[in-house]
């Protein structure tokens, strides 16, 4: 039992989860010994028919126990529906609840764990794990009538002739066995099928998104015998379930053969005999008929219960995962200004990094010993080399992580005493890599409050320079982007994320190399743009082209984890190697792309259709 | 058992097309023929042994007990073990057979589906979705597979088993048959509306499991946006109400099965009180025996167990004809760049002639019109001219990913149409701009141009482009798989990669899609290297985006508009002042401005 034990936090969350539901699945349980009273009693009443009706030439007898017959069945058959129905209505729910859980707690968990995580692991989580739950869920109710009715069938048999019942249902147990067995040897091998199909699936997706590469070069052989091999790995796959099927199912269907045997061989005799009615006999043909399934199940649930205990293993993982960064005890309020805001500009935003330590899990600190202030509405660039710190920093300011020593304070208030969500208010930020949601342009712009109005909608827009691209579509702002919708290329993703940004109107305005894809005969607009956004707006710019720093006030280069120098961007230019260094490196790598675009003519390198870029 | 199947209401066939399916199907079967019949006659005597045994309670109640013949009653329990044994041998031949038939077809078409995708030309895949393409091979044969698998041998055994049923029941006692009838209406029409109703339930479910995973997915994978606007309320709200759906609709389908179930069972113990009652009455009257009674009793309550199966196999079996009918159609597409019937090879070094080349997309408009150029052997040519010109389109003429529609393409004096695929693959390939790794390792992935390399030929290629230094001290080296299609690797190190296949392919003519989007700075010099050393010696068509491969190449052509407006060398080009010379010089003044700041220090 060495799976029960290490999957004892999965068994703690089915049981809560069985717990939370319990009304219902005592309901379900109660229709399915309902189900049991009725089915059992059909033999029953089929014996008597038998013995007293036919047997005996009793036709008022032989009506009575017919249409008895009918009535029970009417029930019996309800029941059937009613109890099936019940048991899938609470796994069902308990399926979908732990789904929305798992989702809330996704959303919530820390920048860290999803660092850490796999989409696709999470999503399995979310999915197959679930249904591995549900599906023992549902037995619950069902096997409980059950095995209520294995039980009822053998003490009434045995009442009728314990040796005959003996022999009758002897075999069954085996069925039982053989159920368990049949269902733990099978599932490997249906795992399998499913592992070796998807990888049959990702070679004949990459063959089709990469089919250039394999024209281009004449590879088709290559794929073609990986792909072979395989569809070979699938067979084989294929072929182990078929010869467990093939080795189990025939001897789940022998087992109650026997039983009816023995009942015809010694119960004929014992009839021939006198010592039992011929409607007991029918009776234990009908009772042997009726216990096949519910022994089956019992069965497959020792395995399912197993499996569904694994998985909830996994999503207990999930769901037990603290987030680490999370509101204050006692919160406190950002402050305002003393006029709130007036004329439209913000007023607030100072932020200020006080002899920060930060670095990723157990890594070398990225940040140590980091000072920096910028004034409320002072806007800083932060240049610096790839590994420097400088999007750590950014990252930093919104909680994404937490400092491991010194501190960061927005208008001098500690970012950890700041209730999160009004913290996150207070800052935009746009990723270097631009994740748009597949839904309407509006609403993605409209990311950070939903009821914007369309005038907000479009003022942000126009500001980010995506306005008149935006028109030109037959659907405007409510064509919908991602992957079933329309592909944007990448510099037109960056814009509808610069304008998400300015929609939310926050205190601080982070940009994270927020315009690097953006066609350079373009980029010019766009800086006009964000110097109306900036003004008077604290604004933190991380940016390699000159143009783009030449934006804020003050340049600030950071080098391995602290400050190295600040100032203008001519006098550092003028006084420091450093920043010489970095920005030439910079240009280099851009230089091909401002060339590509003349060569391009009209703009082409920008707005290139690439929708594989789209919605990832 | 539950197995949910549907199809939609456009992929379900009509008879014409079911019909060619069958056909073909069978003639695809054709070599299994001998396993088809032994499988169909293993189901046909399983599916009697399901009937004999009631039939042999019969005999035995009716001769054995009634007739008080002990000898009769030993008769019928030592059939009834001859029949138990031949139901397990029977059900495990009949498995073990259909399996090997179907696994085997399976895997011969999914092999079969994939070499013709892969021998379909570029212009079949510039036509296509991709999405659409990759479901071939996986949701249509899913659901075959899930047929043969699951459903093929219980559909036939329970057709089987409800004629035959029917049959002898009829033949036992055809009075009490025809009482026991007034159940079949219902039961057909409450099947009719099931099937057709868990059909549309299936197909809604799997849509709003479809949205619920597509909206999951976009959670977690945009979670750090919806932290940063702290958008997670909102964001969780709409993720419960499309969970809520799914909710719904399961129970929907729930509740289809809920009604229909017992109906069926309705059926069979309604017809049992009824084969007792009637039946039990003409046995006083000695119009019919005991044993006959009990065969009702125990076959009724199973009646119309195969009914129930069959309405929910429908769904499964139409499904997979549907997915049969598109490989099939698949399959029949032409493969519209094939070799021709005595086809030659390549010669190993020859000039490139384009000679009035024009190239359309099916009926559409000329992309290319009446282009003519050669380029001589080892001399470079640089294509420049904005997007859609039409540079691109010639390109893929010159190494046959296209055939012209009108005009020749050829290669040291062959017509590219004449040659083998093998030596014109050899000689001639093609560099897209992107390094598109495929799953495995990097090893694997420069082998891709030429599977037969030994592991010092990739070695050297890779040595070639000056890559293997970077490669090579990475913990696993070469060994080093590229996940997610190299989501590891920069963007630099795989275009690395593409190149190093072009190295181990070494081809006469390369032709050269260049990068257009900037690299990171510490693998851009090693590229531009990559390139140089990869283009010496070689005839190249590259299609430029950096005016200085352009300045460095022999010959520069210009297409615009989808012909060739310019060609001659860079400074020929300059000097005439036409489209080049205008691009040129706004690169220049471009190039000026960007780089002030590095020209400072």
């Amino acid at each position: 039992m060495a799976d029960r034990t290490s999957s004892r936090a999965g068994w703690r969350l089915i049981l809560r989860s069985v717990r939370a539901r319990r009304s219902g699945l005592i309901l379900g349980v109660a229709t399915g010994l309902a189900w049991t009273a009725a089915k059992v009693s059909t033999g029953l009443i089929v014996k008597t028919a038998v013995d007293q009706g036919i047997q005996s030439d009793d036709t008022g007898a032989l009506v009575r126990w017919s249409v008895t017959l009918g009535v029970v069945a009417l029930f019996s058959a309800t029941f059937t529906g009613l109890r099936r129905y019940m048991a899938f209505r609470e796994a069902r729910w308990i399926e979908a609840d732990l789904r929305d859980r798992l989702f809330a707690h996704l959303q919530r968990l820390h920048f860290a764990f999803h660092d850490q995580s796999q989409t696709g692991q999470l999503m399995s989580r979310a999915n197959t794990d679930l249904q591995q739950v549900q599906a023992f869920v549902v037995m619950i109710p069902l096997t409980i009538s059950n095995a209520v009715t294995v039980l009822a069938v053998t003490v009434i048999l045995a009442l009728i002739d314990p040796l005959l019942t003996l022999l009758a249902l002897g075999s069954l147990p085996f069925m039982n066995v053989l159920a368990t067995r049949f269902s733990r040897r099978l599932y490997p091998s249906v795992m399998g099928i499913q592992r070796e199909s998807a990888e049959l699936a990702a070679v004949v997706e990459e063959s089709v998104a990469g089919v250039r590469v394999i024209k281009g070069l004449g590879a088709e052989p290559v794929q073609a015998a990986r792909l072979k091999a395989e569809a070979e790995d699938v067979y084989d796959q294929s072929m182990a379930a078929a010869r467990t099927r093939a080795r189990f199912l025939p001897g789940l269907e022998l087992l109650p053969n026997i039983g009816l045997i023995a009942v015809l061989a010694y119960g004929g005799h014992q009839v021939l005999n006198g010592d039992l009615s011929l409607g007991s006999l029918v009776a234990f043909n009908v009772y042997i008929a009726m216990l096949v399934w519910p022994l089956r199940m019992l069965g497959m649930i020792v395995a399912q219960s197993q499996r569904a205990a694994v998985s909830a293993e996994r999503v207990d993982e999930v769901l037990a995962t603290a987030p680490l960064v999370k509101d204050a005890a006692h919160p406190v309020p950002l402050p305002t200004g003393p006029s709130g805001r007036a004329s439209g500009i913000c007023v607030g935003g100072a932020v200020a990094f006080e002899d920060v330590r930060f670095g990723y899990g157990r890594q070398a600190p990225v940040l140590d010993g980091f000072d920096l202030r910028v004034a409320a509405g002072e806007s800083v660039a932060l240049v610096g080399a790839t590994g420097s710190g400088k999007t750590t920093v950014a990252r930093l300011i919104p909680r994404f992580y937490d400092v491991e020593s010194g501190r960061i304070t927005l208008d001098g208030v500690d970012v950890r005493d700041l209730r999160l969500r009004d913290l996150r208010r207070a800052i935009g930020i746009v990723f270097e890599d631009t994740f748009l949601f597949s839904d309407t342009i509006a609403a993605n712009i409209a990311f950070a409050d939903p009821d914007a109005s369309q005038a907000a909608i479009e003022r942000a827009a126009r500001l980010a320079g995506v306005h008149e691209f935006v028109c030109e579509l037959d659907d405007g702002y409510a064509t919908r982007i991602g992957e079933r919708g329309y592909s944007l290329s990448g510099g037109q993703r960056q814009r509808i994320a610069i304008a998400r940004a300015i929609l939310a109107d926050p205190r601080v305005l982070i940009l994270d190399d927020a315009t690097s894809a953006v066609d350079p005969t373009k980029e010019h607009e766009i800086r006009d743009a964000l110097s109306e956004v900036m003004r008077g707006r604290t604004t933190i710019v991380i940016a390699h082209r000159p143009a783009t720093i030449a934006l804020a006030d003050r340049v600030v280069l950071i080098d391995s984890g602290r400050v190295a120098a600040e100032g203008t961007h001519e006098s550092l230019l003028a006084s420091d190697g450093r920043y010489r260094q970095v920005l030439a490196a910079a240009e280099r790598s851009r230089r091909a792309t401002a060339a590509a675009t003349a060569a391009a003519g009209n703009g082409g390198g920008d707005d290139a259709r690439r929708p594989e870029e789209v919605a990832r | 058992m539950w197995m949910a199947s549907g199809v939609s209401e456009e992929d379900r066939l009509d008879r014409v097309a079911a019909r060619r399916v069958l056909r073909r199907t069978a003639q695809l079967l054709r070599p299994q023929a001998a396993r088809v019949a032994g499988a169909l006659a293993m189901v046909v005597l399983w599916t009697g042994t399901v009937l004999a045994g009631p039939y042999l309670v019969r005999f035995g109640i009716d001769h054995g007990i009634n007739g008080r013949d002990a000898g009769a009653l030993n008769a019928a329990v030592v059939g009834y073990v001859v029949v138990a044994v031949l139901a397990y041998v029977t059900n495990r031949i009949q498995i073990t057979l259909i399996s090997r038939v179907g696994e085997d077809f399976l895997r011969r078409l999914r092999i079969r589906v994939f070499d013709h995708l892969q021998r379909l030309s570029m212009p079949f895949y510039d036509r296509s979705k991709a999405g659409v393409l990759v479901s071939r091979m996986t949701s249509d044969v899913d659901s075959l597979a899930e047929l043969i698998q699951l459903g093929l041998a219980m559909f036939v055994s329970n057709a089987l088993l409800l004629v035959v049923s029917l049959v002898v029941l009829t033949t036992v006692s055809w009075q009490l048959m025809l009482v026991c009838l007034v159940a079949l209406p219902p039961v057909v029409v409450a099947s009719v509306k099931f099937q057709r109703d868990s059909n549309d339930a299936y197909l809604d479910v799997r849509d709003r499991i479809g949205s619920t995973l597509s909206h999951l997915q976009e959670g977690i994978a945009g979670v750090r946006v919806v932290q940063a606007f702290a958008r997670e309320e909102v964001e969780v709200g709409r993720f419960e109400r499309g969970n809520r759906e799914l909710y719904d609709s399961h129970m929907r389908s729930v509740a289809i099965s809920a009604w229909y179930l017992p109906v069926i069972e309705l059926a069979g113990w309604g017809t049992t009180a009824l084969a007792l009652g009637v039946g039990g009455w003409w046995v006083h009257d000695g119009a019919l025996t005991v044993g006959t009674v009990a065969f009702f009793v125990l076959t009724l309550s199973n009646l119309f167990e195969p009914v129930q199966q069959l309405s929910q196999l429908f769904n499964m079996v139409q499904s997979a004809g549907a997915g049969l009918h598109k490989l099939y159609e698949l399959l029949g597409t032409p493969v519209d760049v094939p070799e021709r019937a005595g086809a030659v090879d390549l010669p190993a070094v020859g000039d490139v002639e384009v000679e009035a080349a024009s190239f359309a997309y099916g009926d559409g408009p000329d992309v290319l019109r009446d282009v003519s150029l050669r380029i001589p052997a080892g001399s470079r040519l640089a294509l420049v001219g904005p997007t859609g010109a039409g540079k691109s389109t010639l390109a893929k003429l010159v190494a046959r990913l296209y055939d012209p529609t009108a005009g020749t393409v050829r290669f040291g004096g062959v017509d590219l149409r004449d040659a083998t695929l093998a030596s014109l693959r050899g000689r001639i390939v093609v560099i897209p701009q992107e390094g598109f790794l495929f799953n495995g390792t990097i090893r694997d992935n420069v082998r891709l141009a030429r599977a037969g390399a030994s592991d010092a030929e990739v070695e050297d290629a890779l040595r070639a482009v000056g890559a293997y230094e970077r490669f090579s001290v990475l913990p696993d080296g070469l060994d080093t798989e590229v996940r997610e299609r190299g989501s590891r690797l920069s963007g630099g190190e795989k275009q690395l990669v593409s190149l190093a296949r072009a190295a181990l392919a070494d081809p006469a003519v390369l032709v050269l899609d260049e990068a257009t989007s900037s690299l990171d700075p510490g693998t851009e010099a090693l590229v531009e290297a990559a390139v140089d050393r990869l283009l010496e010696g070689r005839t190249v068509v590259v299609i430029a985006h950096r005016l200085s491969t352009s300045e460095r190449a022999d010959m520069v052509g210009v297409v615009d508009g989808g012909e060739l407006v310019e060609l001659g060398t860079h400074h020929e080009l300059v000097a005439a002042g036409g489209r080049y010379a205008s691009l040129y010089a706004t690169w220049i003044a471009g190039a000026g401005t960007v780089s002030s700041g590095a020209a400072a220090g």
